[in-house]
């Protein structure tokens, strides 16, 4: 968690994943460079700087979306997700680098300004096979752009969560023109079959990928049939389903809550976090508070308030524990309400 | 439960489980190896570069008789090659995505020395010319007759490239992904060719012009870089295959 929005101090953990991220970003051009002077001596050198970075970011993107639903089928995967936003940055570098590049080589040192160039020197929008393929790319660009600007916190809380999440969530319209982009414009002037399969295969996996946590989202948002009590409490589970320190996610009045056992006590707070959604029912509770499994933000489960000088709250739920079953009011508490806790009876120390 | 407990990791804590650190190291090597396997694949599947040269930085001394219609070109004496046509025809093309029609300018005819960087391939050859580095020699230079045979009237298929990328300034030169580029290039006046792949042998480039010979660079550009169709009078004139024929008649393919 950062307060005030100061430079996030770069530990060991960070060093390391922007010095693989960089060493793997510089293996994959020294190799698509040295490999294509090697196995096509009479190719040029700026064509093949132009296509090592665009298919590096391309394959880069690639990586970042599969990420996500990779963390949600299996969260040994967070490590990744903690700091995806350097690979985005990344990935929109090489992606500007390749379009400054393209711009030039393409429309640059002629008669024409180069950005009226790029949407006047092919107009066959009528045609499928002369489809302008890279006014697609420039727009992907600038959905990029607008995301790898605002990836720092400071514009998550100036723009709300809300609206930057649906402003990142663009990220799937820029996958989509950049499909478009290289679809209209390498794989018609490359035709190996073979590359079209490599695009397939990787749209596809994507895809999959979305489908499986998708299947798991909605396996959590269709649970019902739980009993009701006469205050309107639910019955949600036993107090040892749910680990020590752990928490359990349940689908109730239409929201996700997550309820937490933790020293002896149980209290139930929303799902998702205030920094990004992320699913705080998969965290684990860390020196007393509830911490969310994406980017480590912490809330009091009694009271679901961040503790100071942090100031994100999400709403509490009223809980009571009776016979060692979890019942849960489905109507949530405005943030940051304090909840009494349930009692746990642990085995043994009765 | 003691495995859970050992899976959770917050990126800003200094150092990860020892057992999710190790799954987390292999699995970032299994995804470098697949991105890496990813981009040899592209690279091995590049379809062929053509074997274009642009002597970028080395510049020639030429001296000639400039020809401007119906592009600009200049004949360089060969007295080795015979007494046929003892010339070597090259287009003249000026710097960057420019024609040398003003470089050219009043000079048909004369003799002129001038500096340039060559760009060739399969046989062809182009000069881009150092800014003012054309000079009148003064003397006027002996008429010559350009040999000239009729190849009749053709129907040919195939795509219209500027002639100073496809030759070699970039490459690849042709197809939609350079299409921009030969847009650029024959709006600034480089000379369109249209180029015809022969199922065997080397390809043709026809320079392009209309029924009465003038450049055609305006007309063809709604053209450029697509499969033709395009039926017009073929004429081989001083080492040079001219196709006249009228943009209208263009036919898409």
């Amino acid at each position: 968690m950062s307060h005030g929005y100061q430079f996030v101090g770069w530990n060991r953990q960070k060093k390391l994943y922007d010095l693989t991220l960089l060493g793997a970003v510089l293996s994959y051009l020294l190799l698509f460079i040295v490999g294509s002077i090697v196995l096509h001596p009479d190719a040029v050198i700026d064509m093949i700087i132009l296509r090592a970075l665009g298919t590096c970011a391309f394959v880069l993107l690639h990586v970042i979306l599969a990420i996500g639903p990779l963390a949600r089928l299996d969260r040994r995967w967070l490590p990744l997700l903690y700091n995806r936003r350097h690979m985005g940055v990344t990935m929109f570098t090489l992606a500007l680098l390749h379009g400054l590049l393209s711009l030039l080589t393409y429309h640059g040192f002629g008669d024409t300004h180069p950005l009226v160039s790029l949407f006047t020197s092919n107009t066959r929008y009528d045609s499928l096979s002369q489809f302008p393929f890279q006014p697609l790319g420039f727009f992907a660009l600038i959905l990029l752009f607008l995301m790898a600007a605002t990836s720092h916190d400071f514009w998550l809380a100036t723009l709300t969560p809300p609206i930057w999440k649906t402003l990142h969530m663009g990220v799937y319209v820029a996958y989509g023109l950049l499909l478009g982009h290289v679809g209209f414009g390498f794989l018609q002037t490359e035709t190996h079959p073979a590359l079209f399969g490599l695009l397939a295969a990787g749209c596809l996996t994507l895809l999959a990928l979305h489908l499986a946590a998708a299947g798991k989202e909605t396996k959590l948002d269709t649970q019902d049939g739980f009993q009701q009590d006469g205050e309107g409490y639910l019955k949600l589970c036993e107090v040892l389903e749910i680990p020590n320190n752990r928490g359990r996610m349940f689908f109730v009045g239409g929201d996700r809550i997550a309820v937490f056992r933790y020293d002896g006590r149980v209290s139930a707070i929303s799902n998702a976090c205030q920094h990004q959604n992320g699913p705080l029912g998969e965290g684990r509770v860390i020196d007393g508070l509830v911490t969310c499994p994406w980017h480590g933000f912490q809330y009091d489960p009694a009271t679901g308030a961040s503790p100071p000088p942090f100031t994100e709250k999400v709403p509490t739920f009223n809980l009571k524990v009776l016979n060692g079953s979890v019942w849960v009011h489905p109507n949530p508490n405005p943030p940051g309400t304090y909840v009494n806790p349930g009692l746990v009876e642990e085995p043994g120390h009765a | 439960m003691r495995k859970h407990e050992e899976d959770f990791y917050i990126g800003y804590l200094s150092s990860a489980p020892k057992g999710l650190a190790s799954v987390t190291r292999l699995r970032i090597l299994i995804l470098i190896a697949f991105a890496l396997i990813a981009g040899g694949a592209i690279t091995a599947l590049q379809s062929k570069f053509w074997p274009g040269v642009f002597e970028f930085g080395t510049y020639r001394d030429f001296e000639g008789m400039i020809l401007e219609r119906p592009y600009p070109t200049l004949l360089v004496k060969r007295p080795e090659a015979g007494d046929h046509f003892p010339y070597s025809r090259y287009l003249l093309v000026n710097p960057f995505k420019f024609g040398a029609d003003e470089t050219v300018q009043g000079l048909n005819g004369q003799t002129v020395s001038l500096k340039g960087q060559l760009v060739f391939q399969d046989g062809k050859t182009m000069i881009e010319v150092a800014p003012e580095s054309v000079k009148p020699l003064g003397n006027s230079a002996e008429p010559v007759s350009l040999p000239s045979s009729e190849w009749g009237r053709h129907t040919l298929r195939g795509e219209i490239v500027d002639s100073k990328c496809y030759l070699g300034a970039m490459n690849p030169g042709n197809l939609k992904t350079h299409k921009a580029c030969a847009v650029r290039c024959i709006s600034g006046g480089i000379p369109p060719v249209f180029l015809v792949r022969q199922k065997e042998g080397a390809a043709l480039y026809f320079l392009m012009v209309d029924e009465e010979g003038n450049q055609v660079n305006e007309a063809c550009l709604p053209f450029v870089a697509e499969p033709l169709e395009i039926t017009g009078n073929v004429r081989q004139e001083g080492g040079m295959l001219i196709l006249y024929a009228n943009p209208e008649t263009y036919i898409r393919l």
